[in-house]
């Protein structure tokens, strides 16, 4: 083909780009603090894994990382579910209000979750989830439904509605076609919507933050508090950001080979 | 376009949407209401309110403050724009498309991490490699003799922000635009090479027409999430130096949770959404009326 | 225009070692109308790729004009290639789909506009001139790409890669027609590649039959079809293809298998040499003498299909009289004849 070397440094450039500042990641959180703030090292002359030890002793932090994966899998589940249905009908059928309601789900997606920072706050203290995963994995939903919906729906519509009318021919139930048949040729649609809700609830940190006080305290916000804490200790805030980027990297890996079909059907993020 | 059976018409398919609806009204309309509720109102608190109309409007379409993040916002979003697409464009012609080996998976996934990082993770990640004092790139700048402080220096700390930025986001242009390539038959290449059609005109007749639906979601979504922005920059710069950085996001938060002026904060929450509906409707009937034209 | 030869070619892909092409030899006339013809696998892609330059063949020539083009990218050898589907440039009106081949040549702006404007005229497509492709017919985006082909001054060889596929059945006429006077009018050489003996017969002044094995034959339609040089040949060109039985059936070679068209033989009365009863009778249309068709007759030695007069029913004992056959040993014709 004709395509020249320029891209290909370019991609090599970038790769460096992405991996610089994980290395560095990488690097602080095997070095305890007093060697970061002691001096500059490009390579970690007195590599330690105290930083990562803290953090699976201190139940600040591991509750931490439970009450994020709490949410996050509540989140992903709740979304699955409501959106499994609703973009099947969106796929199937048409409907007094179809389009409008469609096109409502998605502006959601553009609302600034900084708008909903304070009314969140005061729904989720009035009916008493306030400091609860429950209340965060919620508020996710009102970002991570409409997505699912129109990632699900992309997928849903490209399987012929002839399969649905076949297996209503050779006498089996919707239930049983829905759940047997239709779900299993869509598992790669599921994986991959499956991995935008994990991706959007684990990332976002704003509403998180708001809407958790002590108890659920997730991951990401233990973070930002320990910055403020008596000096910082980078070494075990490095250690921390490491094992928030582990559970994403296992999450695209098994999802890979749908990934680049969910991004053809441009129906991401 | 083959014949598509049009799909039946049935109010009964309101039952399979109810479940969604509902749990989106939960969670976007009754705060929706709210926020539009008290944006007409003088909270003193809870128990004493006023009705004041649109001053809270007036008001924060006035603040120079909101008028300057307004503006610092629209810059933030264009950099990000020019500088990702045409990046990511040419990282996603840079993986090979040929399918057997392990190469193109692993950049694959390797370019998906920076997207899975936590928001403010990408933060703390920038803030240790961009230190002038602990960072990698900032220590090697000063080494360099650059007087490099993106915690002084505004400059610096915008061009700190545009670099996460691109960092953090990149990836996801590239994903999309390599998605779109891959859909390219290469019937096409073959083509434009016997008509004796340069790179440039490869790019720009065989694959820019086909990457246009990928391209015009990337751009949307590139544009309403950088004008949300909020986290990064938190944790980055916190809206400094000075107010140099904050963005609009960071300004209502700061509003809305740090002041505690409600009508205020809800008036320029409703301004705020308002304005990313109305960039991304503008933006969107523009491609379609260029699609009439063609 | 050319005069190419391929020259004792070979292929494999990288990382096989089996051949898809095996010194595989062929020459095709300057102004000819060739046609590839072959089965799916039988390496007729691979072989249009070493035409048009995107393969390089692992041993032997490609020549033009006699001149070693082997390792030159198509764009060096001046081939026009039409594929399976339309591949136009989808930003550009039909204008500029026509025009870009030749701006890239530097020809003069008027000499652009004459050719297009004579190449449109004579293919009838003035009116869509400004119509992007988006808003064309599949037929008249295919057209569109084969005037993209003619239009280019310098070209070599158009190779035609099954043109007519994604075309509408009933149209795939009409464009076969305008290929033919497009090649007889302009006398540039094409190679047409297909898997349809009928467009193979009825485009080409030579077809050659591309099997795993090789070429099996080159020719022209007629003798492709009166004389087979493989039983291969006989057996997928025509519809029913020949009829094989064993020549001793019929008094001649033991070693032999004879050959005959369905139109070479006819049905009598028993007893004959060859006898059997008719299993199936397919009318095809009218002539003086009645009703016309094909009868299948299941023989001792294998079903046979007979094609004239339906003489005789479903069911009928019949014998059948070869009137003309072709003799094979080995699958290689050598030689036939006539039964007076």
């Amino acid at each position: 083909m004709n395509r020249g070397h320029f891209s290909t440094w370019v991609l090599v450039g970038f790769c460096l780009y992405l991996l610089l500042p994980l290395y560095w990641l990488f690097s602080m959180a095997i070095r305890d603090n007093a060697d970061i703030v002691g001096g500059f090292e490009l390579i970690p002359a007195h590599p330690t894994l105290a930083n990562f030890a803290e953090i699976f002793s201190n139940p600040v932090w591991y509750q931490a990382f439970g009450n994020s994966l709490t949410y996050v899998v509540i989140n992903t589940f709740v979304s699955l579910l409501v959106a499994i249905p609703a973009a099947y009908t969106f796929s199937r059928f048409r409907f007094l209000g179809d389009r409008q309601l469609f096109f409502w789900l998605l502006t959601n997606r553009m609302a600034p979750p900084a708008v909903f920072l304070l009314p969140f706050f005061q729904l989720y203290s009035a009916i008493g989830l306030f400091d609860t995963p429950l209340a965060v994995a919620l508020a996710h939903c009102l970002f991570t439904v409409p997505l699912s919906v129109w990632i699900l729906e992309g997928f849903f519509s490209a399987v012929p509605r002839a399969l649905d009318e076949m297996a209503r021919l050779d006498g089996h139930s919707f239930g049983y076609f829905f759940l047997r048949i239709f779900l299993p040729i869509n598992r790669g649609a599921i994986g991959v919507t499956l991995f935008f809700c994990f991706m959007f609830s684990w990332v976002e940190l704003l509403l998180a933050r708001t809407l958790s006080g002590s108890d659920a305290k997730p991951v990401v916000v233990v973070m930002t508090r320990t910055v403020s804490a008596s000096g910082i200790d980078w070494g075990v805030l490095a250690a921390a950001g490491v094992l928030t980027v582990l559970p994403g990297i296992v999450v695209v890996w098994f999802v890979r080979k749908h990934l680049v079909k969910g991004f053809a059907l441009g129906r991401v993020t | 376009m083959g014949v598509t059976l049009l799909k039946p018409y049935t109010n009964r398919a309101w039952l399979g949407v109810l479940p969604v609806v509902l749990i989106v009204a939960f969670s976007a309309v009754v705060p929706l209401m709210t926020v539009v509720n008290y944006s007409v109102q003088d909270i003193l608190d809870f128990n004493s309110r006023f009705y004041v109309g649109l001053q809270w409007y007036q008001q924060t379409l006035n603040d120079p403050r909101f008028v300057d993040a307004f503006v610092r916002q629209l810059g933030f979003s264009t950099a990000v724009l020019v500088v990702e697409v045409p990046l990511g464009i040419v990282v996603a012609k840079g993986i090979p498309r040929a399918g057997k080996g392990l190469l193109t998976p692993l950049l694959l996934v390797f370019l998906a991490v920076p997207l899975l990082v936590p928001w403010n993770v990408v933060g703390t990640i920038w803030q240790m490699y961009a230190r002038p004092d602990i960072g990698l790139l900032g220590v090697l700048l000063n080494n360099w003799g650059l007087e490099y402080n993106y915690a002084a220096n505004p400059l610096d700390a915008w061009l700190t922000l545009l670099a996460m930025d691109v960092w953090h986001w990149t990836s996801l242009v590239a994903l999309l635009a390599f998605a779109g390539l891959s859909s390219i038959p290469p019937q096409y290449y073959q083509a434009a090479e016997l008509d004796g059609a340069n790179r440039w005109q490869v790019f720009r007749y065989v694959e820019l027409p086909r990457l246009r639906g990928v391209l015009v979601i990337a751009v949307l979504l590139r544009l309403m999430d950088s004008f949300m922005i909020y986290t990064e920059p938190f944790v980055l710069t916190g809206g400094g130096p000075g107010n140099t950085t904050t963005f609009l996001s960071q300004y209502l938060a700061t509003m809305a949770v740090g002041q505690f002026d409600l009508g205020p904060a809800a008036a320029f929450s409703v301004i705020y959404f308002l304005f990313i509906l109305l960039f991304c409707w503008l933006f969107y009937t523009s491609v379609m009326a260029t699609d009439g034209e063609r | 225009m050319a005069r190419i030869s391929l020259d004792q070619v070979c292929f494999h892909y990288p990382d096989t070692s089996t051949n898809v092409l095996d010194k595989l030899s062929l020459q095709v006339e300057d102004g000819e109308a060739h046609a590839l013809l072959g089965a799916s696998g039988a390496g007729k892609s691979t072989l249009l790729n070493i035409l048009s330059g995107l393969l390089v063949p692992t041993a032997g020539r490609v020549l033009f004009n006699g001149r070693d083009v082997s390792q030159q990218r198509g764009r060096a050898r001046k081939v026009a290639q039409v594929f399976q589907f339309p591949v136009l440039y989808e930003s550009m009106s039909v204008h500029h789909n026509l025009a870009f081949p030749l701006r890239n040549l530097g020809l003069p702006r008027a000499e652009i506009a004459a050719r297009i404007g004579d190449l449109t005229h004579s293919l009838g497509i003035e009116s869509i001139l400004t119509s992007t492709p988006s808003r064309l017919s599949l037929f008249e985006k295919q057209l569109v790409a084969v005037a993209k082909a003619l239009i280019r001054p310098d070209v070599s060889v158009i190779l035609l890669d099954e043109p007519l596929t994604a075309v509408e059945p009933r149209i795939k006429w009409r464009l076969r027609q305008v290929l033919r006077k497009a090649q007889a009018d302009s006398g540039v050489t094409m190679i047409y590649v297909t898997h349809d003996q009928t467009e193979a017969l009825t485009f080409a002044d030579r077809v050659s039959v591309l099997t795993e094995q090789g070429i099996l034959q080159t020719d022209t339609p007629q003798n492709i079809y009166d004389s087979p040089r493989h039983e291969f040949v006989g057996h997928f060109v025509g519809s029913p293809g020949m009829n094989f039985v064993p020549a001793q059936i019929l008094g001649l070679g033991a070693q032999q298998t004879l050959g005959f068209r369905p139109e070479w033989a006819t049905l009598c009365n028993p007893p004959a040499a060859m006898s059997g009863r008719v299993e199936r009778v397919r009318a095809q249309g009218t002539a003086k003498d009645g009703p016309l068709g094909i009868m299948r007759v299941q023989t001792a030695c294998g079903e046979v299909n007979i094609r004239g007069t339906i003489t005789h029913q479903v069911g009928d004992e019949v014998g059948v009289q070869v009137q003309r056959y072709l003799l094979f040993e080995d699958q290689v014709q050598v030689g036939g004849g006539d039964f007076a």
